[in-house]
């Protein structure tokens, strides 16, 4: 059976990515920051606020950021590599940080965009550096012929609770 | 290509309902949605035109299971059916885990669903990837209606790696949340 192996984030990495957010978080005094993978799936945030459209959020942004490079082929481009929305209120920067996470960034519009640019760069560098290293790599990835039984039996309970079987 | 986040301790897959123009697509999320304990799922969206027929996707999360600890979630997505949103389809199946290809059983709809699955292997193939190496099921939806071509027959046309079948009328929830089991199932049997 093929094995595709995807984005695996260890404790360490998320630590260090977490610490680096918060530090970010700090020096922009903006209200939300996320690492999220291209496909669009949240891996990890700082927010003083409860996020409850999370996953919204992050389906939208990686589908824009990915609509953006798209753009960039059509006009002939080499890429694109981030994404600014500007609002009344709050923006929203995205940015790449390797070929499966993007970081966004919401903040106030007393925030200069070119500090956060500035320092969004500096922290990519940084994320890049975390991310490509596999040195803590030793958990196994835990998906094998014992937890495929035990999913299937959890999702049969899910589907028997809503009466959906 | 899962997200595996070992910290805190989630499993995620993506995958993407996929057909031609009003095959169904939507219909079978939004009966998912509306019919699933709400505390296992997260908001649908839906970026949709003023028909309501998908101009970009829809999307609804779903936390099935907890299994040694780990949470396991589905991110499902559908696509654009219509041919001219292609470059749309193509984003939306960038690192999906599994595919769901609803096919419209109506007699008159063959050359569409023909069109569909041949443009889902382009895709993929884009992309550097192939059903083999994806959790894949085709549903045959519409079987309550008339003039409808048999499963076998579909099935020859409509599935060239052997994947699992499943009859709907996702209209009426029939088929809905046995595609999605069977889906799912062989989405992590495919990262095992």
């Amino acid at each position: 059976m093929t094995t595709r192996r995807g984005l695996i984030i260890t404790d360490q990495q998320l630590e260090r990515c977490d610490q680096l957010l918060w530090e970010l978080k700090g020096l922009l005094n903006c209200t939300f920051l996320g690492l999220i993978s291209t496909a669009g799936q949240p891996i990890t945030s700082a927010s003083s606020d409860h996020h409850p459209e999370t996953f919204s959020l992050a389906s939208l942004t990686a589908s824009a950021f990915a609509a953006t490079r798209q753009l960039a082929t059509i006009l002939d481009e080499r890429e694109f590599t981030l994404l600014f929305n500007e609002g009344d209120a709050v923006n929203l920067h995205v940015a790449q940080v390797n070929d499966q996470v993007l970081l966004l960034i919401t903040f106030g519009r007393d925030v200069p965009i070119g500090q956060v640019r500035l320092y969004t760069q500096r922290s990519i560098a940084v994320l890049q550096r975390i991310l490509a290293d596999h040195s803590g790599d030793d958990q196994q990835l835990v998906v094998d012929d014992a937890y495929e039984m035990s999913m299937e039996r959890e999702m049969d309970q899910v589907f028997r609770e809503n009466g959906s079987e | 290509m899962p997200l595996v986040n070992f910290a805190a301790r989630e499993i995620n897959y993506k995958i993407v309902y996929y057909g031609c123009g009003l095959c169904g697509k939507t219909t079978n999320i939004q009966y998912i949605h509306r019919k699933i304990n709400p505390n296992v799922r997260g908001k649908l969206v839906s970026i949709a035109t003023e028909e309501e027929r998908t101009l970009y996707f829809d999307f609804l999360p779903l936390t099935l299971g907890t299994v040694r600890g780990m949470k396991t979630r589905f991110h499902l997505y559908t696509v654009p059916g219509q041919s001219y949103y292609n470059a749309s389809r193509r984003l939306v199946l960038q690192g999906c885990d599994g595919v769901v290809f609803v096919a419209d059983s109506q007699i008159t709809r063959l050359d569409e669903n023909v069109e569909s699955y041949l443009n889902l292997w382009d895709n993929l193939i884009a992309q550097g990837d192939d059903l083999s190496r994806l959790g894949f099921v085709v549903q045959m939806n519409k079987r309550d209606l008339v003039d409808v071509f048999s499963l076998g027959d579909l099935g020859d046309l409509l599935n060239h790696t052997g994947s699992p079948i499943l009859p709907a009328a996702a209209i009426n929830g029939i088929g809905v949340f046995e595609t999605l089991k069977a889906v799912c199932k062989q989405v992590i049997a495919k990262t095992s």
